[in-house]
Formats: structure tokens, sequence, C-alpha cells
């Protein structure tokens, strides 16, 4: 009965024996198959499948070689790629060096938002049909890897179909239709239904899979999505809820694959306002101005009782603003304050406020996994040490202007490096907010350290891991020692199948078909 | 008669006006679409030409003259969140949704109008009792709780229907009908019960209480009095009494079951105009929602003047009262 | 003294007695209404005070003690530690209140305008009726959403937490008073054209006492079905709303509040987080509807 579904769909596809169709759901729907229109997981995660840039990443994160077989550094001028020969498009034509070309030109774009990865670089030289460099502004080592999701697409396609540039005001024949060179071609796509992937024959890579067919369904609903795995209607659902994992894993008919993030969620601090804007305090002047009170709220969240209970034991302690699987992280500083209240009291009392003090707490309630749990619990855990928190938790729609606003005393973030690398936070999330240089664009509270902003440049530049890293380290050590914010846990990826079904889960909550075996 | 249409309809006309400029000055409450169409590495100067471009810079008014411009020749814009004309996502999505709401309200209609003459005919019955009892369980919880335990018991446990979507659709047309595969009717149960018992139970405890006070009334005394069968009494004369206000609320229940459409397609992950909507309000995607409700007040604007219109064809001592 | 023995030997007290179902139902009703308006004296926690609470004490199982801190908590507790039982009366008193005062709004509202249209008639029935129009097209997430965004806009900051509970009676109230308007309306035009509201025109009554005296009588038994109905409804519907995410704020639950994050764990294990509060809210609702139910029945002598 449960697998009617799942008959009707292999007599509809022309598929022999071996035939198997795989239903994935998750939360949210890609809304656009334009892979330069918007730079968002979904729609990355999602196009990863059908389009693929010039390298990928592999099971373990790795950067490897896709479009282009190998690449090297033209001294301190910028990278050198040589492109994989004999790759067709999903419509039949050739790939060269003209393609990445194109695509370069239409992910740089004004109006693509794919823009940021390429403000590095001056520009763009065809050598031959498959060589072509990628000159930058400075020595930049971890370019390749920051262009792992830059994907390519063919111009004569594009250009055929009135697609050359990316738009989100108007609809695009590249909105809803795809050419790419992935290992999967798209059918099927009804937006915010329903989208179907058929393997792409002509496809140059290994096929490790053995999916015919594949569809998803955005399920917005939780306890929807796991009564569809339960009862067989889905092969695989993204997220588990955290509290069903436990019980669901225990059931035998599915399996739960955990894994960890590349997510830190954090407390921020307004760092630059006068006043408390929120709470019974409102109008006093801001503590959190005093690196002691930011250091006594570190000490009073008890973040193993949040993820023994809120995360059941899913996630990690973070001690710094990337996970130990980033690349830059601080082994050196992977040290977080322990919870202590008598040690957090004596903070208070020293800068002050021994009594405690009112202020706000803003926090979203539907962007993290049970953020507003998070949230509560902080509140109750900040209230033992005389800190009377009014908590105010709201949609993600209406959280980052509110945030951009600065209607906030303390507000929770989460922090994904799109590059994987600890740089990537330390530019949006430390440096001074200085919107020319396009730098602390995330820096709510307007934290500045002058040591901080004169260390970027250099760890972007610099060549050497060894130096790199010990600039890195220093970099931390400071946001450790100031509490510019408080890093709680890194957030954990829960993902269900069906018993028969195998995957690979990695960090970046990408998922990706070729590595899908069912049966 | 035709004139008290005609103003009728250009009030109607003057309530949709009055709905969108409402909608449309709310919307700056809602959130900021931005934040959901620009990743993270966005600038402040990106997010200033996105609004730009978007004409989220405009003041509302000037916003919702543009809208209702376009919307009068049927250009409803494009979706931020689709980036696709907003009249293509609803043609896709109507059918699923009016589907729904028509079995629903046949299911309302059939089973809370058999119930209710039942439980009025046999007042005293250990049947009516139960079924009173019963009916008011189902609306003593909330509808997506009740979805949720349906989906639980009847999806997880007992593997018979299933948990979200609506099966295998048909093409008539533009039209995409789930009402012509099996898998599609059956998709159709659980949402449609969750939908309808909230109608279901109104609706039968409306014809109980007017069908017992006109049993009770002097006319259907004198009509027992002249010798009439039961049969014809409770048939002929009971029920047509009854239908003023049952065909009153039935109208605008069959509105609100379009509105409440919102919750149950949101917990069977339904694909009609409802979750759409809960789609937009998430992503702020205010074409899509200006136009939503724009449509879902056309339609209660629709059925609230049969409504009044046929209040007067069946009660003709209204009229008078209409015209004065 | 006297009043009580004239009640006692009431028609109505009489028929009460006789009725194992109005019974039930109003004992039910009294011991749930009383426990949420003594909640303070009868909860063992509080569970609106956020340094009450201990996180270890997170899903515990009712009746058993915690794995980690030993203690007992009757009914459980939910993923904040909070004690299941003392929150449930607290969050009745929430879903209580928002529940009775926006059917007091809805009905004051409703009734007055619609007697308002039925007696003035011509231009004010319209605008009137039309308002009900423009109101009915909006679904009750909307309004409450309408409603929240202006109220966020015109608040002091630190007034939104209590403001929060004045939003959902106003959205819930604002979405219902139409019923009863055009009911009133309804019935009340049918009974303005009937010989004695002719002859009390005719003898020289105003408007408002003929209204009072003659057709308000009339319309007792509609709109006491309505308000029964919308009594319970309206704690529903808050329930509702909170499930869209407009309810009550999660640091002074509501019912509603409680379920929406109950059902979260209706496949983790926690039955006790949705199931007691579910019960609670089913059992209140039931014996209000009951209630009504006989009510009705008892006050409108013309149905016997």
């Amino acid at each position: 009965m449960k697998y009617l579904l799942l008959s009707t769909a292999l007599t509809l596809g022309a598929a022999p024996a071996m035939a198997e169709t795989f239903k994935w759901a998750s939360t949210t729907d890609p809304q656009t198959m334009d892979p330069h229109a918007v730079n968002s997981a979904p729609v990355l995660g999602f196009l990863n499948n059908v389009y693929e840039g010039l390298v990928r990443r592999g099971k373990d994160m790795a950067v490897e070689g896709a479009l282009a077989e190998r690449w090297e550094p033209l001294g301190a001028d910028g990278w050198r790629f040589h492109l994989r020969q004999g790759v067709t498009f999903h419509d039949g034509s050739t790939f060269d060096a003209d393609d990445v070309l194109f695509s370069y030109e239409r992910a740089s774009s004004e109006s693509a938002d794919t823009a940021s990865w390429f403000s590095p670089v001056s520009e763009v030289r065809v050598v031959d049909d498959y060589t072509i460099d990628f000159l930058t502004n400075a020595p930049n080592p971890l370019f390749p890897s920051s262009i792992a999701n830059f994907m390519i697409m063919d111009r004569s396609w594009a250009e055929a179909n009135e697609s050359v540039v990316p738009a989100k005001d108007v609809e695009t024949f590249a909105t809803r239709n795809t050419n790419g060179t992935g290992a999967f071609q798209m059918v099927e796509r009804q937006p915010g239904l329903k989208t179907v992937l058929e393997p792409f024959d002509g496809w140059w890579g290994e096929v490790e899979h053995n999916i015919t067919r594949a569809e998803f369904t955005p399920i917005q609903n939780s306890a929807t999505a796991v009564a569809a795995l339960l009862s067989g209607e889905v092969d695989l659902i993204n997220p588990v809820p955290i509290q069903d994992a436990e019980r669901l894993g225990a059931s035998g008919a599915v399996n739960v694959i955990r894994g960890i993030e590349a997510r830190v969620i954090m407390l921020g601090f307004g760092h630059e306002a006068d006043t408390l804007k929120y709470g019974a305090n409102a109008g006093d002047p801001n503590p959190f101005r005093d690196a002691r009170v930011r250091e006594a709220v570190a000490k009073a969240v008890n973040v193993p009782a949040i993820l023994q209970t809120i995360m059941r034991g899913n996630a990690e302690p973070a001690s710094q603003l990337v996970s130990p699987a980033m690349n830059g992280f601080s082994a050196a500083n992977d040290r977080r304050p322990a919870f202590d209240i008598e040690g957090a009291k004596a903070l208070l009392a020293d800068a002050g406020y021994a009594d405690g003090f009112g202020f706000g707490l803003k926090c979203p309630n539907d962007r993290y996994l049970n953020d507003e749990a998070v949230c509560q619990a902080v509140t109750s855990m900040l209230a033992q040490i005389g800190l009377d928190v009014e908590l105010d938790t709201m949609p993600v729609s209406n959280y980052w202007p509110e945030l951009r606003a600065d209607n906030y005393d303390m507000y929770l973030l989460g922090w994904s490096p799109g590059t994987f690398d600890h740089e990537h936070p330390v530019r949006f999330l430390v440096t001074t907010p200085n919107a020319e240089k396009k730098l602390g664009s995330w820096n709510f509270g307007g934290f500045s350290n002058a040591r901080v902003d004169e260390l970027l440049p250099m760890i972007q530049s610099e060549i050497d891991p060894a130096a790199r890293q010990a600039m890195v380290d220093e970099v931390t050590a400071i946001y450790q020692s100031e509490h510019t914010y408080v890093p709680l846990y890194v957030q954990p990826l829960v993902w269900g199948t069906q018993a028969n079904v195998s995957v690979v889960q990695r960090p970046d909550n990408f998922f990706i078909l070729r590595w899908v075996t069912k049966g | 008669m035709a004139l008290y249409i005609l103003r009728r309809v250009l009030q109607s006309f003057f309530v949709l006006l009055a709905v969108g400029l409402v909608a449309f000055s709310m919307f700056r409450f809602v959130g900021d679409p931005v934040d959901n169409l620009l990743g993270q590495e966005r600038t402040q100067a990106d997010i200033e030409r996105l609004r730009d471009v978007l004409g989220l810079n405009d003041p509302f008014i000037v916003q919702y003259w543009n809208f209702l411009k376009d919307a009068v020749q049927g250009d409803l814009g494009v979706s931020f969140r689709q980036g696709r004309p907003v009249m293509d996502i609803f043609i896709e999505r109507l059918p699923a949704t009016l589907e729904l709401a028509l079995i629903s309200a046949i299911f309302a209609v059939v089973v809370g109008v058999v119930l209710g003459v039942y439980t009025a005919l046999k007042p005293k019955g250990w049947l009516t009792n139960l079924i009173l009892t019963v009916s008011l369980v189902g609306v003593s919880l909330p509808t997506f709780l009740i979805g949720i335990l349906l989906i639980y018991v009847f999806a997880v446990e007992l593997g018979w229907l299933p948990s979200f979507g609506r099966g295998e659709t048909v093409q008539i047309g533009w039209w995409t009908t789930g009402l012509l595969t099996g898998s599609g009717l059956k998709a159709l149960i659980l949402p449609a019960i969750t939908l309808g018992l909230y109608q279901m139970t109104l609706i039968m405890r409306l014809v109980r209480s007017e069908m017992t006070e006109v049993l009770g009334s002097d006319y259907i005394r004198f009509a027992r009095a002249r010798g009439l069968t039961d049969r014809s009494i409770h048939f002929r004369h009971a029920i047509k009494n009854t239908l003023i206000p049952v065909i009153t609320i039935t109208g605008l229940q069959l509105g609100s079951i379009i509105a409440f459409a919102i919750i149950t397609e949101t917990v069977f992950q339904w694909p009609g105009v409802g979750l759409l909507f809960i789609d937009s309000v998430r992503f702020v995607d205010i074409p899509v929602m200006a136009s939503y409700l724009m449509m879902i007040s056309v339609m209660f604007v629709a059925i609230n003047l049969i409504v009044d219109i046929l209040y007067v064809i069946i009660d003709p001592r209204l009229r008078a009262g209409e015209n004065t | 003294m006297t009043r009580m023995h004239a009640f006692l030997s009431s028609d109505f007290f009489w028929k009460f007695k006789r009725s194992p179902v109005a019974i039930v139902s109003f004992t039910v009703a009294m011991i749930l209404i009383l426990s949420a308006v003594f909640a303070p004296l009868i909860a063992p926690h509080d569970p609106f005070n956020p340094g009450s609470l201990n996180l270890m004490n997170g899903f515990s199982k009712p009746m058993e003690p915690n794995q980690f801190t030993g203690d007992t908590f009757w009914l459980g507790t939910d993923d904040q530690g909070r004690d299941v039982f003392s929150t449930i009366l607290y969050g009745m008193r929430i879903s209580l209140f928002v529940g009775v005062a926006s059917v007091a709004f809805a009905l004051v509202l409703g009734v007055s305008l619609g007697l308002l249209a039925a007696m003035a008639g011509g231009r004010t029935d319209a605008i009137i009726m039309r308002l009900a129009d423009i109101q009915l097209s909006f679904p009750a997430i909307l309004i409450a959403m309408l409603v929240f965004g202006i109220a966020k806009g015109i608040t002091p900051v630190h007034l939104r937490e209590e403001m929060a509970i004045w939003v959902l009676i106003i959205s819930i109230g604002l979405s219902d008073w139409v019923q009863f308007a055009r009911v009133v309306r309804g019935s009340a035009m049918v009974e303005r054209q009937k010989e004695y509201v002719e002859a009390a025109i005719l003898i020289g009554r105003g408007p408002i006492a003929i209204a009072v005296r003659h057709i308000l009588p009339n319309i007792v038994a509609s709109v006491l079905v309505i308000a029964t109905i919308s009594l319970a409804l309206a704690i529903i519907a808050e329930a509702t709303l909170s499930f869209l995410g407009v309810g009550a704020p999660p640091t002074q639950p509501s019912l509603g509040t409680l379920i929406r994050i109950g059902q979260g764990y209706l496949f983790s294990g926690e039955w006790w987080i949705l199931f007691f509060p579910a019960g609670t809210l089913l059992a209140l609702a039931l014996s209000v509807n009951l209630l009504g139910d006989w009510l009705r029945n008892v006050l409108n002598p013309k149905l016997d």
C-alpha cells in the first residue's frame, strides 16, 4: 500500500529492472534553478547535482578537480586552470574555456548574487580552448576553493534563451530550466512542489549511484516530514527534528545520519551602543561595552546542559567562530569558558553590576535548529546570575531588519563560513564595518579592533600556511579575550533515510545525489 | 431588484479596494524580503540596489497603485521568491485548493445537514447524544492537531493513507485534478476531513437548532393538526424553513473553508494557494501575498453577494426592507 | 439568603439538578476554571519565572525522578525543564482570559453593529455590512499579523511582551464579531417586520428602546449559541495562531502554545508534553460547549 506512489512512478519511467526512484524532502524549495541568481545553500546545494564548477568538494570537503583537471598559481598574480576535455552539456553542446569566461561574466555581473566571490579578481583571460587564467589583485591562496560553487553555464544555450544575465525581478529561461554538465539533468520543475532529476548519460565522471530517477519535494512542517519518512513515502528527509532522531534511529526501520554542520551558533552584543534599549534598565548605560560583562555571560551559559537536553547530545560545544572541521581552525585556542556561576557573578560585581540588570535578547524562531528553545534556556540561565532578560523571538524575515536597525541589546547568530575557512567569519563578523571595502557587513554590534583590521588583509594574501595560521591564531586570541561573541555550539546535521539507502553527508549540508545508492 | 444587485456590486468593488489598501499597508510589518533574496555575502549596497529594483523604496500608496494598475490588466506582478509571474503560479496552485475546499464543503454540508436533521427529529435518542458529544470533541481541538493526529494514525501507524501531497494528478487543460486517480482520491481523504470537520459541526448544530425551533412553531403544529404526514411536515415545511440561516452560514463558511485551508495545506503539504501564501509570508513575497489577499477577497465578496441575493429571493419580506 | 433560596427553588436549578450532562460539564468546567484562577496557589512551580528553571530537568517523565537531578514531576517536564502541571495551570489562565475577553469583545461589537445595521437600515446598514465583508475577507491569521504589526509599531518596546496577549484578544475578537452581527441583523430584520414591533414603533418607542425591549430578547438564543461555540473556538483559535507563529510568547505560554510546542514531540516519545495540554484543552472546550448546549435548551423555553 505505502509503495503505491513509488510503483506508479516506476511504471511511468521507461525503467529497466534495476530502476530505482529516489525521493527526498527538505524544508525549503530551491527558489530558482539559476546558479548565479541567488547565493543560498538550498539553491547551490541542489544545483550542485545539475551544474558543475571548475573545482568541487569531495566527500571529505577537500577541493578536487571537476571541470578543471588541474590548476596552478601564476606566481602572485592569480591562478591558471586547465580544463577537462570532452565534456558536454546536457543539451549536447561542448564545454570549453569560452563557457567559463561567459559564466564568470554572468556570475560577477551586477544582478548576480555571487559577485562577491570574484571581488579579488581583476581579469579573466582565455589562453586557449582548454586553458583559462583568473588574475587577482593580490596573492590569493584560497581562490580555487572559494569558487567551488561557481557553476559553469553554456554560453550558446544562455544566449539562445535570452538568459545572459541572472535576474530576480523577472523570470528568465534559466529560472526554471537548466543546462549543466553535472551527473543529473532536470526533467521536470514545479516550483514549490516537485523537481525531478534523471541521470545524464553523457556525464564525464564515474557513476557511483544506482538511481534512475530522483524526485525532490519540499515539506515545511517537520512532523509531516517525519510521518512521510516513517510511512515510506520518501527515502530521505533533511533535517530530522533533533528530538526525533534517537527514537527514529532506534526503531530500525529508518537510518539516522548525524554529522556536524559548518555553522557555529553564538551570542552577539551591541559593542557601540551607548545605552540599553530593552528591559528593566532601558536607557541606562550599556554594560555590554565592558568585556567583563560579556565574559560573565559566557560563563553563565551552561552549554553542556543545552547540548544534553535541547540538542540531545547531537551537537559539539564551540570555542571559536568556526568548527574544528574548517580550514584555519585555531587549535591553540580550543578552549571555551567553563560554566561557572560564581565566577560570572564575581565578574559582574567587578564591573559594578553586583545586583544584575535587565536587558533584551533578540532571537529568531525559524532560522536555526531549536533556536527559540536555546534562547529560552539562555534566558533562564542568565536569570541565575541576576540578569533579567526580556526575550523577543520572531521569524527570520523580521529578524535581520531588526538587527540591521540595531534593535537589540544581545542577539543570537549562526554563521556558516561559505569558504570553509576561518578568514570568512573574521572578515564578516569581527573586522570593523566598512561598506566601501565590503568588510564587517554582519558585525552588527560594531566591534572594532585595530590589530584585527591590520591582520585580515595579511591573512588573505599569505601563501605560507604556518605563517597564516599564526596570524589566524592571533586574531582568535583577540576576539576570545575580548569576548566579542560568545560561541555556543556547532549546529548538528541530522538526516533520516530508509534503511536500504546509503548517502554521504557533508558538513555543508549539501545533498549530493551521485553518492546515493538504494536497495 | 436589478438596482439592488447593481448597488451591491458597486459596494463590493470598494470593499476590494479597501482590502488591498489595508493589505499593502501591513506588508512593511511582515518583514523585509531582501534578506531572503540575498546570500550572506551581501553588502548594504546590494540591499539598497535590490530594494530599488523591486520598487520597495516607493511609498506603499505608490506600490499599491502600481499593483492595482497592473492587476486590472491581468498582471499580478512577479513573485520575489520564484521570480515568475504570480498569475502563472496561481493557475498552477488554484485547482488543488478548490478541489480540497469543494470536497470538504460537500462533506460538511451533507454530513452536517443529515446529522442535524436526524438529531432534531430524535432529540431524546441515545444516538443523538452520542453524535452531539462526539462532534464536539472534533471542534474542541485545534485543526492542526487533528491533522497531525490523523496523519499519525492513518499514515504512520496504519499505513492506509498518504501523509502529504496530492498523489497522482491528471492534467485537463490548465486544470490539474486529483479526482480521477486512486492515489489522488486517497490523498484527499485526510485533508478534506480535517478541513471540513469544524464546518460540519457548525452546520449540524445550526440545522438542529433551527429545525427544532421550526418544529415547535405554530404553523407546523397547524400543519400537524391538518393531518399532514410527518414525512411531509419534516421534509416539505420544516427543512424549507430552516434554510435561511443555513444558507447564510454555509455561504459564509465556504469562504472560510478556503481561508482555513491555509492550516490544513501546511500540515498536509497540500500544494494549493494556502500553502503558497504561508510560504510567501515566510519569505515576504509581497506580490504573492497581495494577490492572494485580493483573490480571497474577491471570493468572499462574491459569496456574500450571492448569499444576500438568495436571502432576498427566499424571503420576499426582506425585499422591502432593503429598498428603504 | 432569600435570593439564594429563590435560586435553589427556581425552575433553572431544578432542571440543572436533573441533567447529568449539565452537572458533569459544569463541575469539570468549574474545576478547570478555578484551578486556572488560583494557579499561583496550586501550582508547585512558577513556570513564568525563568530563574527558577533548571534545564537539566528537561524531558522528565511523569511521576519518575529525573535522571540527572532526581526531581520528580507529576506530569513530567518540557524541553526547558518546566513542570508540565504548573505550566498547564498557568497556560490555562492565559487561554481562558484570551477566550473570554475576545468573545466579550466580539459579542459587544457584533451585537451593537448588527442591531444598528438592522434598525438604522439604508446607508448605515450598507456601510456596516460592507465592513463585515472586509473583515471576512481577512483570514484570522492575517488580522492577527496586521494587528500585531501595527501594535508593534506603536507600542513602546518594553510593553511588547504584555501587549502580545491583548493583540491576540483583539485579533480573535475582530475575526469573530461578524458572525454575531450577521445573525443579529438577520433576526432583527425579521423581527422588525412583526406586528408587535410595528406596534411599538406606532406608540412612539425610540429605536434603542425597541432594540433592547423587543428585539434583543428574541435573539438571545442565537447569540448564546454563537457565543458558546465562540468561547471554545476562541481558545482553539489562539492555539491555531500559535501554530502559525503569532500566538502567546513561549516564555508565557498559553495552552495553545504548549500544544504547538508539544506537537514537535509526537514522534520522539515525550508524549506527555503534548498529551496533557491537549487533554486539558479538550476537557475545557468540551465542557464549555456542552454547558452552552444545555443552557440554550433551558433558556429558550420555546424549544420544549
